[in-house]
């Protein structure tokens, strides 16, 4: 990151700014905490945000054979495919602007009847409005198509329509913006709820005495008042829709969208470079209004609405608008009860449309052959969690605490990995990580091995040794046999814990170095362990038990063979941390070329990077995905403290390492927590990004209620969502639980910090 | 010297479309142990800065911070042995007062019997008996800023550092934390460095005063040097009020100096200064060194503005087309004078700092 940015920089600059920031990187050696945070942070963002995303929107101005080729975006202007293409891409903005007001108008709907309505069970009526943005993308399209499709429920079998060719259907725009609205409006009413708590009611009581009428006041001092919270809110929703492909695949019927366009012509034609080139053309209008949002919009809020909610909150008085505003709100709670059950209801109906009673098949199906998905989305949900959330807290702290040339340039790419559709995304992953080049590694292998020299070493000559050997010996290793090359790491790693051990006379670091080897050849015995796990699973009768047990051998497999590349990063902070400070020459410069030549063969093995088919590529893009929810959560929890408190505990006589321990987490934990928990639902419920992703080995229920839906297997799609509603249900429900618990009368998740 | 900076700079590099400042340019100052020193200034002078380059939350660009004879600087704030109260407290909120104050002891692993023995100990010297448990929210502002001093103090620092500490109370217990902390360091003999931009503050706490504008150090002195002999035009305005007055030197000789101001030819004492003869200079003059009679004294004047304020009248008075303000006390026995009424003038003679003309222009 800092490389990165000053070289960016560097032409607009003179000389004396360089050579400063050269100083300051050199400075920030100094400070390791601080150095690990950013390059770990730097190095995830560059690999896993802003690469793939380059490759995905430069890709489409690229021919299979490599030449510079604008045919896609030509298209546009011609007469074969032009009219086609520009039809899809107006329906695109039409799409967006319809959701974007209709969403808004809900939004404020719910706002107004919660913060000034006094409406009944405003508790309830709150985190119903929320529920949308925790189920799986297309769970209300379906539904939408189970009640009011050909063969509704509503349409046809209570409402008796006899669907006839080019009658108005529920499929199309029209189906579609409703679909939406209700799945995005949750977002509109968190930021106007926020923007009517904190309006002063001072204000609008300063307008009433001036002589202003309730109308007029309504017109000319509270919606100007909001006008920032309504423009983000419909900017937000606008790119949303934009990005949404689970609904549009769903109910689009014959209407094409541009998210829609590209799923097909990577599913259908396997043609990346037209995927690349509408990528490019949708990225560019949820880009700009990415920009306009978060410098314009933003900045407008702060200036116009500043403070904490206030005491009072102003109570609209005349009854006919309360009771409009209550009962439109009420109805649309219904509304969404409604889809809500008919999923439940139509995972036990037997053939949905023609036969309505109930049945288990469809959740025997689901629990035997649906099982690996389940358990595969949860695995990887799970185990991408806890490195979302720290890495988010990680962004945050950075963001908020420390200073430092590329700070801003961090803030805002670490957002665009969630901003972006996760479509493109998922487009960029797969043309990054397919034949990832040479060079993406020896970059970041660079970078990292300057770092550990740079830490580990004393003096010049030492960090050229280190640098010189480790890497020569790293590349030598590569040469030989992986099985064999994965003893001869481990042993490494296991001399470094002996060598440690004699020099410093401790045993913490040397254990740690010792399991570091251990588990570097363990990567060997992965088969030896699961192959009887599956086995077993063999020899049990075909269900859902011996499906299961096959993926946890599966799950094992995952946690001990990482990806190399992933691991050599991983291994060289940890050689970092363990390696610091060694007193004996001689020991200090052995254990530094053994501490770098492990994580450089690992660097080079094979295609580094081809990550392409397995799990750890879900599990990235799961946490781009999720990053934003808990870099926010992280920073609000953050700029919650005072510095101060952290300075104040290390002037009392305690390090970095302490005062996080003892005070900052502390502190954090709620946030932290929610981040997680936040994590999770984003994981469990994306789909557009690891469509593209998922493989024969790896499922991913979202996708696979997709490819049911496809096959005309409602009711086993029914049930898949039911499946990850009640997931996700258990996992903000144990959040609530735990923070209730522990943090009783100190400090409480806000829990719209995540949407 | 027990601390001391030598040309402390510290330069912070530009960022986000600020330019480059030069928070505090070569800083020396030497510190007794024992002693209560003030940095003094309006806010952006670089007080705090140079109070968190001596605790070590900032690196000096150059020069050298020396605590009992050796150099700091390379020494992170928790190997420093010093202690920081913060404008803001800074107080733990999910620790009790009784944890928040055994903090630092704790991360020094003193046994248990101790700590609870030292914590007491200081809970009782800011009268802060049986808080132990309390909750940091459960505490008054003053309760805090008693938290605050007391978890800096149970660690028998080197250097009590204190930034702002009073700013976020009222103005009552201002007062009275003031002389609470002036009390307790003097019975702990601690050397401590204070920071404010509160003058009575400063005047009443401190054993000297250092004078910052700017990022560079006016004039260090005590309380009495610095109100008596101001050295400049900022520190003759920050610490109490000041007319100043242009004058030519006539004569001097055995401290006694003669010099022409407003059309007269007056003679001050206990002038330290040599000064030549047709020198340009500038008189510091206090508004409480001033006399405005009815008759005897040197200057006439038109009286522009008065205001009665009951302990004092303030008058501003018109001599030779300078306004002079002046305060007049025990207005009881004394005539009040309207405005436009013909007044006399005339200076405390021997209590007027007399500084060269160019110290005045900047």
């Amino acid at each position: 990151m800092q490389a990165d940015a000053s070289h960016q920089d560097s032409p607009a600059r003179k000389p004396s700014g360089i050579i400063r920031r050269i100083r300051e990187f050199t400075l920030l050696g100094r400070d390791p905490v601080l150095s690990i945070s950013l390059l770990l942070s730097g190095i995830f963002i560059f690999v896993f945000v802003i690469f793939p995303l380059f490759r995905a929107v430069a890709g489409g101005f690229i021919s299979k054979e490599g030449a510079w080729d604008v045919t896609y975006f030509a298209r546009y202007f011609d007469d074969y495919y032009g009219p086609s293409l520009r039809k899809a891409f107006l329906d695109t903005m039409i799409m967006g602007l319809m959701t974007a007001t209709a969403g808004t108008l809900v939004g404020f709907i719910f706002a107004y009847a919660v913060v000034r309505c006094r409406i009944p069970g405003k508790r309830i009526v709150h985190w119903l409005a929320l529920v949308p943005t925790v189920s799986p993308p297309f769970a209300l399209a379906l539904s939408m198509i189970l009640l009011f499709g050909r063969n509704g429920l509503i349409s046809r079998k209570i409402l008796g329509i006899e669907f006839v060719q080019g009658m108005n259907d529920v499929y199309g725009l029209d189906g579609l913006v409703i679909v939406q609205t209700i799945t995005f409006f949750s977002v509109s009413y968190l930021i106007l709820k926020a923007m009517l708590e904190r309006l002063n009611p001072a204000i609008e009581e300063a307008a009433a005495s001036l002589g202003a009428g309730r109308f007029h006041l309504f017109r000319t001092v509270t919606i100007p008042l909001l006008i920032p919270g309504i423009a983000g809110s419909f900017l937000l929703l606008f790119v949303e829709s934009l990005a949404d492909l689970g609904n549009p695949l769903f109910i689009a019927g014959n209407k094409t969208v541009l998210s829609s366009q590209i799923f097909l012509a990577v599913i259908g034609e396997y043609n990346f470079q037209k995927a690349s080139a509408l990528s490019f053309v949708l990225i560019i209008p949820t880009l700009v209004i990415f920009l306009v949002q978060r410098y314009y919009v933003n900045r407008r809020t702060y200036i116009s609405v500043t403070g904490k909610p206030a005491g009072s909150q102003i109570i609209e008085k005349d009854p006919i608008i309360r009771w409009v505003v209550n009962t439109l709100a009420y109805l649309i709670i219904a509304f969404i009860l409604l889809l809500y059950a008919t999923i439940i209801y139509g995972s036990f109906s037997s053939a949905w449309g023609v036969d309505f009673t109930p049945t288990l098949k469809h959740w025997t199906m689901t629990l035997t052959r649906g099982v690996e998905a389940i358990l595969d989305t949860t695995f990887l949900s799970a185990l991408a969690t806890p490195f979302a959330a720290i890495l988010g807290m990680i962004i945050a702290w950075l963001v908020v605490r420390k200073k430092f040339t590329g700070k801003d340039a961090l803030d805002f790419t670490s957002n665009l990995g969630g901003a972006v559709p996760g479509t493109i995304l998922g487009i960029g992953f797969i043309m990054a990580f397919n034949k990832p080049p040479l060079a993406l590694a020896i970059g970041i292998y660079a970078l990292l091995a300057l770092f550990f020299a740079q830490i580990v070493g004393k003096n010049a000559a030492e960090r050229i040794i280190i640098l010189v050997l480790g890497t020569a010996a790293g590349v030598l290793l590569t040469k030989i046999d992986p099985r064999m090359m994965y003893f001869c790491l481990g042993g490494m790693f296991i001399l470094i814990a002996i060598l440690i051990m004699i020099s410093q006379r401790k045993y913490a670091k040397p254990l740690v170095a010792a399991l570091i080897g251990l588990y570097v050849m363990s990567t060997n015995w992965a088969n030896v362990i699961s192959k009887p796990i599956a086995d077993f699973s063999r020899s049990l009768e075909r269900g859902f038990w011996s499906n299961a047990i096959v993926q946890f051998s599966d799950h094992l497999k995952v946690l001990i063979q990482p990806t190399p590349a992933l691991l050599a990063i991983a291994l060289i902070f940890a050689g970092v941390l363990l390696l610091q400070g060694v007193r004996i020459r001689g020991i200090r410069v052995g254990v530094g070329v053994l501490g770098l030549a492990v994580p450089c063969a690992l660097s080079f093995l094979g295609i580094p990077f081809g990550m392409v088919g397995g799990a750890y590529i879900i599990m990235a893009a799961f946490i781009v995905r999720s990053l934003p929810a808990s870099v926010r959560s992280g920073v609000a929890a953050l700029q919650q403290i005072d510095p101060s408190i952290e300075e104040a505990s290390n002037i009392l006589g305690a390090d970095a390492q302490y005062t996080f321990r003892k005070v900052t987490l502390p502190l954090i934990l709620p946030a932290l927590l929610a981040g997680l928990i936040f994590s999770f639902t984003r994981h469990m419920t994306s789909l557009s990004a690891i469509i593209f992703l998922v493989s024969a080995k790896w499922r991913i229920v979202t996708a696979s209620i997709l490819s049911e839906w496809e096959q005309g297997g409602v009711s086993i799609a029914a049930a898949y969502s039911t499946v990850i509603i009640i997931f996700v249900m258990i996992a903000i429900a144990l959040l609530n639980l735990i923070v209730n618990k522990l943090f009783k009368g100190r400090g409480s998740v806000d829990m719209s910090q995540g949407f | 010297m027990y601390l001391s900076l030598e040309n402390v700079t510290k330069i912070f590099p530009p960022r986000g479309g600020v330019s480059e400042v030069a928070a505090v340019q070569n800083v020396n100052l030497e510190i007794k142990k024992g002693e209560l020193v003030t940095l003094l200034g309006p806010s952006g002078c670089g007080k705090t800065t140079t109070l968190r380059m001596i605790a070590g939350f900032e690196f000096p660009t150059s020069g050298k911070i020396i605590l009992d004879g050796k150099g700091i600087n390379s020494l992170p704030p928790h190997k420093r042995e010093m202690s920081m109260v913060f404008q803001s407290y800074a107080i733990f909120p999910h620790l009790n007062v009784f944890e928040n104050i055994a903090y630092g002891l704790v991360v020094q692993r003193i046994p248990k019997d101790q700590i609870t023995k030292r914590v007491d100990k200081v809970l009782d010297l800011v009268h802060l008996e049986g808080y132990g448990d309390r909750a940091p929210t459960q505490l008054s502002g003053g309760q805090q800023q008693r938290v605050a001093l007391a978890r800096a103090l149970v660690m028998e620092p080197k250097v009590l550092l204190m930034d702002e500490p009073l700013s976020n109370l009222d103005a009552k217990l201002r007062e009275e934390m003031r002389t609470e902390i002036r009390r307790i360091q003097k019975e702990m003999n601690i050397t401590s460095v204070y920071v404010t931009h509160d003058q009575i503050e400063a005047m009443t706490l401190s054993d000297r005063i250092v004078v910052m504008n700017q990022g560079l150090i006016e004039q260090i002195g005590t309380p009495v040097e610095m109100y008596r002999y101001p050295n400049n035009r900022f520190v003759a305005n920050f610490i109490g009020r000041a007319n100043f007055v242009s004058g030519i030197v006539q004569e001097q000789k055995e401290g006694k100096l003669t010099v022409k101001i407003l059309d007269e030819v007056i003679t001050l004492k206990n002038i330290k200064r040599e000064f030549t003869v047709n020198e340009e200079v500038t008189l510091v003059v206090r508004p409480e060194m001033t006399r405005v009679k009815k008759k005897n004294e040197p200057f006439k004047g038109t009286i522009r503005r008065s205001v009665y304020l009951g302990d004092v009248i303030e008058y501003d008075v018109e001599v030779n087309g300078q306004l002079i303000t002046g305060l007049e006390s025990d207005p009881y026995i004394m005539e009040l004078f309207a405005e436009g009424e013909q007044v006399k003038v005339g200076f405390a003679e021997g209590c007027i700092q007399v500084l060269p003309k160019e110290k005045i222009i900047t």
